[in-house]
């Protein structure tokens, strides 16, 4: 199995107190600690699982800066086999889209079975980056997945729904899967192995290494422009709506669109 | 035993921890605090490390991780063995190198590795503690007598915070000159070593060592007996003398430089924390700065100093849940100082602290029986 999985350096937010900066266009993170995304974490998991199952190789992919190669080092100390690193300021990273075409850049070309992504980034939860991922790569994919079966050119993976359904899908090889947390437990990297990584090949490239116009993935081409970040304002005001069920739901509906919000 | 048949791995942790040494006499499990509650044998992790194939199966034995690393064993071993270490050296071999960590375990490692704290809290944020208040910072190349030492738990943890704000404020009225590293304090890695991660230890003893080293300091004076242990015992190329606050503080009292000048009319009984105490012999200083207390009525545990008993805070055990129901040694703790009729339970450590606090609220004393540090109860009697 050649397998792909696409990393992400995100900030932990959990606690931290987050502030807008000066810019009004971005988040003050020099009080953040950093650390790889939570779902790619288990895609990571995943992938060396598959790997260790069916034999192959694992390559690490990630779009992002010099810092994020801790967390790749970390990858590859459990068992991956190299990694690519896009290093790029004219990426859009704000545009899941243009995230995608530049993972994608860097896999089409080569031959894979898998790519395994992380189904919701932490920082921006946009959960568009995998599926958009497969679409770039024209492949099958699946979203959300909590169990995956790999067998013989083709792949049987359990989604999870809303509501507690699970789905099984069938894909045929080669496909995207993005990963659910909880599909396993991600194994921890000792120093030792992360230290033995330092030798495996870790590729710094830009967007002409993979034959990317830069204007095809910059700020120009994307649909989504951020215009400026800010906290909402806390509220204490709530309605609470009387009557049966229909007649609620016709009062709700009624100032919905009266407050423009439909 | 044919040494022929051993691997050159096997010779070495052999050597490393004299086990040919060992006559099994019994001493170390017959004081082994932990005994009375989980499986753990540590004469029988001592003995079967000796042979390849059973060696590899001690790891898979979860008592390997109730050892809070309380150095009883090696404090009655008429050998001079450490089978603490014993044990702590399988962790590493056979657990953490084959990345099968508990959770808990593997996010405090990463922690230390990303963030230089086991608590997965921000490198940046370990000074905010500071923030409003006056504590002077030590610069490095500079001399400084005291050069103090916060340790994670203090910097990041509210409940324990107050210690090194009021070492701050004590050492501030006692006219001492001191400074605190700052943000670029990083763990003493004192748990990643108990927790089996031993090459993460000797990264962050290399990069400690070179920090602390910047500085032109008299001594280094932490806060947690468990930094001071770990510096004290484990840091060969540390410059500087290393203390324990509770030497300071008892130094300070007997020159009447610091002078407790408040009533604190409580019935207290000492806890003995294990890495001050078992480990590195300081059982007087506490109790002298006890005994500067106006007011105060103390009281001693019938198994206090060598026979102390564990609060099992230490050995990593704060990202290890035992196995075992049984009552924890904290809670027997924490009832005998409630049968004693005392009102505070003093401790001079952070991990005893949170283990205590954790145990007054399981056996129902509150209303009885509180845990205060000794920084918690002294701040207070300075005018």
């Amino acid at each position: 199995m050649n397998i792909f999985v696409c990393v992400k350096r995100v900030p932990d937010t959990s606690e931290a107190i987050v502030k807008v900066d000066s810019s009004g266009r971005g988040v003050d993170s020099s009080k953040f600690s950093f650390d790889i995304n939570e779902s790619d974490n288990y895609a990571v998991e995943e992938a060396m699982l598959i790997k260790e199952a069916k034999g192959g190789n694992v390559r690490v992919v990630c779009a992002g800066t010099q810092d994020a190669d801790v967390m790749i080092r970390m990858a590859l100390a459990k068992g991956g086999n190299s990694a690519i690193r896009i290093d790029d300021p004219r990426i859009n990273v704000i545009d899941p889209l243009q995230v995608a075409k530049v993972l994608a850049a860097a896999i089409k070309g080569k031959e894979f079975d898998l790519v395994l992504t992380g189904c919701m980034a932490n920082d921006d939860g946009n959960m568009a980056v995998g599926v958009a991922l497969a679409e770039e790569l024209g492949v099958p994919h699946a979203a959300m997945v909590k169990k995956v079966e790999v067998e013989t050119g083709m792949v049987k993976v359990y989604r999870e729904l809303e509501g507690g359904l699970s789905e099984v899908v069938e894909m045929e090889l080669p496909a995207v899967i993005t990963i659910q947390t909880g599909i396993n437990e991600p194994r921890y990297a000792p120093i030792r192995g992360i230290r033995e990584a330092q030798k495996k090949e870790l590729a710094v490239v830009k967007l002409e290494d993979l034959g990317l116009a830069p204007e095809a993935v910059g700020e120009g081409a994307s649909l989504i422009t951020l215009e400026n970040f800010y906290i909402p304002k806390v509220e204490s005001k709530a309605e609470i709506l009387e009557g049966e069920p229909d007649q609620k739901a016709v009062t709700l509906a009624e100032k919905l669109v009266k407050g423009g919000l439909l | 035993m044919n040494t022929e048949l051993l691997t050159a791995e096997l010779q070495d942790f052999i050597q490393k921890h004299d086990l040919y040494g060992c006559i099994q006499c019994g001493r170390c499990t017959g004081g082994c605090p932990v005994t009375v509650r989980t499986n753990l044998n540590v004469r029988r992790f001592v003995y079967n490390s000796l042979d390849q194939s059973m060696r590899d199966d001690l790891a898979k034995l979860p008592e390997i991780w109730d050892c809070t690393a309380c150095n009883t064993c090696a404090v009655r071993c008429p050998k001079g063995l450490k089978p603490v270490e014993v044990l702590m050296g399988l962790r590493n071999i056979l657990v953490v190198e084959q990345g099968t960590v508990q959770t808990t375990v593997r996010d405090a490692l990463e922690s230390v590795f990303l963030e230089g704290n086991p608590w997965s809290k921000p490198r940046k944020t370990r000074s905010d503690w500071m923030e409003g208040l006056d504590v002077k910072i030590a610069e490095p190349g500079e001399k400084v007598e005291n050069l103090i030492f916060v340790c994670c738990t203090v910097a990041y943890d509210p409940r324990v915070q107050v210690l090194a704000k009021n070492l701050a404020d004590l050492l501030n009225k006692a006219g001492v000159d001191y400074g605190f590293i700052g943000e670029s304090e990083a763990c003493c890695a004192s748990e990643v070593h108990h927790l089996g991660e031993e090459d993460l230890f000797l990264e962050m003893v290399e990069s400690n060592t070179e920090l602390l080293n910047e500085y032109v300091a008299d001594r280094i004076v932490t806060i947690s007996p468990h930094c001071f242990s770990s510096f004290k015992n484990q840091y060969p190329a540390v410059k500087a003398k290393v203390i324990h606050y509770t030497q300071l503080i008892a130094e300070l009292l007997e020159a009447k430089k610091l002078i407790f000048n408040k009533e604190y009319p409580h019935k207290i009984v000492f806890h003995d924390p294990c890495f001050l105490g078992k480990q590195n012999g300081i059982y007087a200083e506490p109790r002298t700065i006890l005994g500067h207390i106006p007011g105060a009525e103390v009281v001693e545990f019938e198994r206090r100093r060598e026979r102390s008993l564990c609060c099992e805070g230490g050995g990593g055990k704060m990202w290890v849940e035992s196995e075992s129901k049984k009552e924890r040694l904290a809670e027997t703790r924490a009832r005998d100082a409630g049968a004693l009729g005392a009102s505070i339970l003093a401790v001079a450590c952070p991990f005893c602290v949170l283990t205590l606090d954790d145990a007054i609220k399981a056996k129902g004393l509150e209303e009885q029986l509180r845990v205060a540090e000794l920084l918690e109860i002294i701040g207070a009697l300075v005018d």
